[in-house]
C-alpha cells in the first residue's frame, strides 16, 4: 500500500478523483500480454507532460515506482508492476500533431494507436512501414518503448528505423528532447536509438518525430508450400544470399497451418510441413522480376508448390492467415508461452532442428511462425498453466531454447523486449561486461531506480 | 453458485490470452479508455472473483453492467472466448446474490402486466399526457415512465408511442387464398408498442408472396432486456409463455420482426433455460424454425414484381443480427434487389449504435458518445433513409440523428419493400 500522503499529494496535483486504488482498478492494470499478473498500488492517467513531470517529481521523493503503459499488449511484461507503485497510463496522449508531407516526417503523441497512425499515414500518400500484428491495439509508445517489429522488417526494419526524435519526460521531471526532424541524425551520442527499446526504464516518452517513406507502387504475394519445414528454411537463407530483398518473409510450420486452418476455415492445405509467405514490392517492372526470381529460389530449395496471390482478396485472406495465428492457437491449449529469439538468417534450418528437438525432448506442443526474413522464428509453446508439472518442462524448455539461439549467434529478443520474461537471461546474452554497461547506462539515467524496476535488470538491491 | 456456471466460467476464462485485440473493437472501452472496462479486464475481474481477490463489489458489478453485450469482443476474440456468456453469466449471478439496480425492476415488473401496459396504450392519446412530457418542438417526447427497452431517462427523446398496440391491430390469423406457406409472425416489444407500422409491413410483404401470418395473441417480450441484466427468473418466465403460445402451432417457420427477438430464439432461450427444464426440448425444436425475416425472405423464392423507389439509403447492421445471427447480406441483397434504389455502405456499419438494450437506460452518456459516431458514418453517407433490422436500434438512431440536427428517417428494412410492393400495386 502506498503512503496516504503519497496518495494525496498525487491527488493535490492530478485533481479529485483521477488516482485510482479500487481494486477493480488494481486487477485491471496488473497484466500484459504474457501470464504473470502484479498488482500495483495506484493506477493514474496522465494527460499532458506537466502532469507526466509532476508524478515523477513525487514518485522520485518517495521512491515510489512508476510503470508506464501502453496499451499492455506486451509479449515480455513490461507493463506488468512487478514492484508495486503507480501504473502510469499513456492513452489520452493520442494526437497526431503533425504529419509532414513535404519533409516526410511526423509528430505523434505515444498514446496513439499504431493502426490508426498507419492509416493517417497512408491517406496523404505516404508509409509508416513496421506492422506489429498487434498494430490495432498497441500504441506508438508501446512500439518504440519495446522497438516493435513485423514482417516487413526484412525489407524496411523495425521500430527503431523510423524514430527521428523523442520527447521524454526523465525520472526526476526533467523534459528531455533529444533527434529532430531534419535527418534524425546526432552529432553526439545517439539517443534516439538508446532510448528506443527502451522499455520504460529510462523515460517517459510523451512525443515522437517518426520518419516516413513513400508508398510502394506495386505488392504482390506468394505462396511457397514445402514438405519439409527445413527446406524452407533453406530457401529463406538463399533468398537473402541471392540478393533479393522481399518485403516480406513469414514461416509458418505443420501445427500453425493446422492451428490456423481449424480457426479460420479458408481452406489452407494442412497436409505440408510449412510455408513460406513473401511479399515483394517496388515499380511494377521490379515485382515482376523479383516474383521470378523467388518463384525459381523456392522451387530449387525443395518447395513443392508455389502460388502467386493473383487478386487483393487472395492476397489478403493470406495475410490474413498470418496474423491470427497467434489467436488461433490459443484455440488448441490455452496457455501459450512465446518467445522470440532470433537468429541469423543463415542459422535457420539449424535453429528449426533444434526446437523441434527440444519440443520433443520435453514433450511438448510447439509451434514455429514468424518473421524468417529477419530470422526472428517465434516458437511459440502451447501449454496450459494449470497443469504445473507441464509448466516445469516448459521452463526447462525455454532456458534450452534460449541456450540454442544464442550458441547460434543469435540473440533473446527479436522485438517483444525483454522485460520480466527474459531478465534472468540477459546476463547470458551480453556477457558480464555488456551487462554491466547497461546497468550503468540505466544508473544515469535513473539513479533511484523508480523507472518499470524489475525489467530488464535481475539484481534486487536496486532494480 | 452452480457447477455449469462455474465451468463456463474456467474454461472460457482459460481461453483468455490477455492478447488485448479486444480493446480495439469495443466501443463503450473507447469512450471510456479504461482497460477495467473492456473484456480483457472484465474477464480478469471474474477470475479475481472466483479466486477470493475480490467480493461482488458495487464496482464489480458497474463493470459487468456497462457493456452493450453487442458480442463485438467476441466475434473478434483470436481465441474464441465465450466473452458474451461469461458477462451474462455473471450478471445473472450479480443478480441473484444482489439483487438487480432499481430502475431495472421497475421496468421489468412492469412488463408482466403486460395487459394494463396494453391496454394503456390503446388509450395513446390520454395516456400520453401522462406517461411522457412532450419535447417544446414536439418531436419526441421523454418518457416519464420506463417502457422495456426504449429504457428511462429523461434525456433521451423516444417517438410517440403508437395509437394501439400492433398486436391489438392483427387478426390472430391474416388468410390468404391458396397460401404457400404458413409462418408465425413474433413481433417483439418495440414493433408492437412503438412501430406497428414495421409490423403491418412485414405482414403485408408476406401477403405479397402468399405467406399466411399467424400472430399470436399470448405473445410475450422476448425477455431479451430482461435477462441481459441478469434476471433470468422473470425472463424464464417469459420464455415458457412465448414457447407455449408457440409450439402447437401449425406453421412452417417463426419469423422474428426484430433482431433481438431473431437471437432469442434461435439461441438464447436455450441458453437461460435451465438444463433440465422440460421446455428445453421445445425451445431447441422451435429454434430450428426461427428465422429473421430477411433470411426467411432470401429463403424463399421472393416476389420480384417491385416498383421503383428512387432513394439514396444505407443500412446500419445490428449486433444481434450481424454478430448474433451472422446475418448481413441478406438485408443488403433485399434493398439492392429494389430498383431505383441507391445503396451507399456507411464506414463501419457494423459498429454498435450504442443502444445495448437497457444500456442505453443506465448510460445514456457513454451511450450517446457511442451513437454519435453512427450519426456520423451516416452524415458522411448523406441518405434519403436510413435502414435497419432492429427497432432498439432504430429508435437510438432516430434519437442521435435527431439531437445532431440531422433531418434523416430512419427506417425497419422490411417498410422499403413494403413501400416497393405498394409502388406496383402488388399490395
Ligand atoms: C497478438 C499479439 C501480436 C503481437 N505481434 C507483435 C509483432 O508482430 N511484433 C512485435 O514487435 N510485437 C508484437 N506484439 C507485442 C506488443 O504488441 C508490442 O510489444 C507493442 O509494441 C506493445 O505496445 P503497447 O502499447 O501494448 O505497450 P505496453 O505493453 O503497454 O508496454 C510495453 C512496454 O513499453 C513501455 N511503454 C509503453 N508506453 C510507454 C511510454 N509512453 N513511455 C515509455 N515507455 C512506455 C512499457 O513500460 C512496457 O515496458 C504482439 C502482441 C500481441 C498480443
Ligand atoms: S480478444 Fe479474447 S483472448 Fe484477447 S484479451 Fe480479449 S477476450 Fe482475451
Ligand atoms: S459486448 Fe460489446 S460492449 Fe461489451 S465488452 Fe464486448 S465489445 Fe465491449
Amino acid at each position: 500500500m502506498l503512503d496516504l500522503k503519497i496518495l494525496r499529494e498525487l491527488e493535490e496535483t492530478l485533481g479529485r478523483g483521477r488516482v485510482k486504488t479500487d481494486m477493480e482498478s488494481l486487477i485491471s492494470y496488473s497484466y500484459d500480454g504474457t501470464f504473470q499478473e502484479r498488482l500495483p498500488d495506484a493506477v493514474v492517467k496522465a494527460h499532458d507532460v506537466s502532469e507526466v513531470s509532476n508524478i515523477m517529481k513525487i514518485s522520485g521523493a518517495y521512491g515510489v515506482p512508476v510503470v508506464p503503459r501502453g496499451a499492455g499488449t506486451g509479449l515480455s511484461g513490461g507493463v506488468v508492476p512487478l514492484k508495486g507503485g503507480i501504473v502510469l497510463e499513456m492513452t489520452a496522449f493520442n494526437k497526431i500533431i503533425e504529419i509532414n508531407m513535404r519533409n516526410k516526417y511526423a509528430i505523434v503523441e505515444p498514446g496513439v494507436y499504431t493502426n490508426d497512425f498507419a492509416e493517417a499515414v497512408e491517406k496523404v500518400g505516404l508509409f509508416y512501414p513496421p506492422d506489429p500484428a498487434s498494430s490495432k491495439s498497441s500504441t506508438l509508445g508501446g512500439n518504440v518503448a519495446e522497438c516493435a517489429g513485423g514482417p516487413r522488417g526484412v525489407k524496411y526494419g523495425v521500430t527503431k528505423d523510423y524514430v527521428m526524435g523523442l520527447e521524454l519526460v526523465l525520472p526526476d521531471g526533467e523534459i528531455l528532447n533529444v533527434g529532430n526532424m531534419v535527418d534524425g541524425e546526432t552529432g553526439w551520442f545517439d539517443l534516439p536509438l538508446l532510448l528506443t527499446g527502451s522499455e520504460g526504464t529510462l523515460g517517459i516518452i510523451t512525443k515522437i518525430i517518426f520518419r516516413l517513406i513513400d508508398n510502394p507502387e506495386h505488392k504482390q504475394t506468394l505462396l511457397a508450400k514445402y514438405d519439409q519445414v527445413i527446406d524452407a528454411g533453406k530457401t529463406v537463407s538463399s533468398i537473402i544470399k541471392n540478393g533479393v530483398i522481399p518485403t516480406t518473409l513469414e514461416i509458418m510450420d505443420r501445427t500453425t497451418i493446422q492451428a490456423v486452418e481449424n480457426f479460420l476455415k479458408i481452406g489452407l492445405d494442412t497436409e505440408k510441413d510449412a510455408f513460406l509467405l513473401l511479399e515483394v514490392d517496388g515499380s511494377k517492372y521490379e515485382v515482376a522480376k523479383q516474383l521470378e526470381q523467388v518463384k525459381q529460389i523456392c522451387l530449387e530449395c525443395g518447395a513443392v508448390e508455389v502460388e502467386t496471390a493473383s487478386t487483393k482478396e487472395e492476397s489478403d485472406r493470406l495475410w490474413k492467415a498470418r496474423r491470427s495465428i497467434s489467436g488461433a492457437c490459443g484455440k488448441i491449449n490455452p496457455t501459450k508461452i512465446g518467445e522470440d529469439a532470433t537468429v541469423p538468417r543463415s542459422k535457420i534450418p539449424e535453429m528449426i532442428v533444434r526446437l523441434r528437438e527440444i519440443a520433443k525432448k520435453y514433450q511438448l506442443k510447439m509451434v514455429i511462425f514468424g518473421h524468417a526474413g529477419d530470422g526472428n522464428l517465434h516458437p511459440n509453446i502451447l501449454t496450459d498453466k494449470r497443469n504445473s508439472e507441464e509448466m516445469e518442462r516448459v521452463e526447462k524448455a525455454v532456458s534450452e531454447l534460449f541456450n540454442a539461439a544464442v550458441s547460434l549467434g543469435g540473440t533473446l529478443s527479436g522485438e517483444h523486449g525483454i522485460g520480466y520474461m527474459k531478465a534472468p537471461f540477459l546476463k547470458m546474452e551480453m556477457g558480464e561486461t555488456g551487462y554491466q554497461t547497461l546497468k550503468k547506462v540505466k544508473e544515469v539515467f535513473d539513479p533511484k531506480g523508480v523507472l518499470n524496476p524489475g525489467k530488464m535488470f535481475m539484481d534486487e538491491e536496486m532494480f | 453458485m452452480s457447477k455449469h456456471r462455474q465451468e463456463i466460467w474456467e474454461n472460457e476464462l482459460a481461453k483468455c490470452i490477455k492478447c488485448g485485440t479486444c480493446r480495439s473493437v469495443c466501443q463503450v472501452f473507447q469512450s471510456v479508455d479504461d482497460e477495467s472496462y473492456v473484456a480483457r479486464g472484465k474477464m480478469r475481474l471474474v477470475d479475481a472473483y472466483l479466486n477470493n481477490k475480490i467480493n461482488l463489489t458495487d464496482g464489480l458489478a458497474q463493470r459487468m453492467s456497462m457493456c452493450l453485450m453487442c458480442k463485438a469482443c467476441t466475434a473478434s476474440c483470436p481465441s474464441g472466448v465465450k466473452t458474451d456468456r461469461v458477462f451474462l453469466e455473471m450478471r445473472n449471478y450479480l443478480a441473484e446474490e444482489k439483487g438487480l439496480s432499481k430502475v431495472k425492476r421497475m421496468a421489468f415488473t412492469w412488463l408482466k402486466y403486460r395487459n394494463i401496459f396494453d391496454f394503456s396504450l390503446r388509450f395513446g392519446a390520454f395516456f400520453q399526457g401522462l406517461v411522457f412530457k412532450g419535447l417544446p418542438d414536439r418531436n419526441g417526447r421523454i418518457p416519464r415512465f420506463p417502457i422495456p427497452v426504449a429504457g428511462f431517462n429523461q434525456r433521451r427523446i423516444i417517438p410517440t408511442l403508437a395509437k394501439r398496440p400492433l398486436r391489438s391491430m392483427l387478426p390472430e390469423v391474416v388468410k390468404i387464398d391458396k397460401p404457400k406457406m404458413r409462418v408465425a409472425f413474433f413481433t417483439g416489444c418495440m414493433m408492437n408498442y412503438v412501430y406497428p407500422e414495421s409490423g403491418l409491413a412485414l405482414v403485408d410483404v408476406l401477403r405479397a408472396n402468399d405467406i399466411e401470418v399467424v400472430t399470436p395473441k399470448k405473445q410475450q417480450c422476448c425477455g431479451t432486456p430482461i435477462f441481459t441484466s441478469g434476471d433470468f427468473k422473470t425472463g424464464r418466465l417469459l420464455v415458457k409463455q412465448n414457447l407455449t403460445a408457440f409450439c402447437d402451432l401449425d406453421v412452417d417457420a417463426i419469423v422474428a420482426g426484430c433482431a433481438s427477438g431473431g437471437v432469442a430464439w434461435k439461441h438464447e432461450f436455450q441458453t437461460i433455460l435451465e438444463e433440465d427444464d422440460e421446455m428445453l426440448p421445445v425451445a431447441k425444436k422451435l429454434a430450428e424454425k426461427s428465422y429473421d425475416i430477411s433470411e426467411f425472405l432470401s429463403k424463399i423464392e421472393l416476389n420480384n414484381n417491385f416498383g421503383r423507389v428512387e432513394k439514396t439509403v444505407t443500412y446500419h447492421d445490428p449486433c444481434h443480427l450481424n454478430r448474433g445471427q451472422g446475418i448481413s447480406k441478406e438485408p443488403r441483397d433485399l434493398i439492392k434487389a429494389i430498383p431505383g434504389i441507391k445503396f451507399i455502405e456507411m464506414s463501419h456499419a457494423d459498429n454498435c449504435c450504442g443502444s445495448g438494450g437497457s444500456f442505453n437506460l443506465s448510460y445514456y452518456e457513454v451511450s450517446r458518445d457511442i451513437n454519435n459516431k453512427k450519426v456520423k458514418s451516416i452524415g458522411e453517407v448523406k441518405p434519403d433513409i436510413v435502414l435497419t433490422g432492429c427497432s432498439a436500434c432504430r429508435m437510438h438512431i432516430e434519437d442521435g440523428l435527431f439531437q445532431s440536427g440531422l433531418n434523416i428517417p430512419v427506417r425497419h428494412t422490411i417498410e422499403l419493400l413494403a413501400e416497393s410492393y405498394r409502388k406496383q400495386g402488388v399490395i
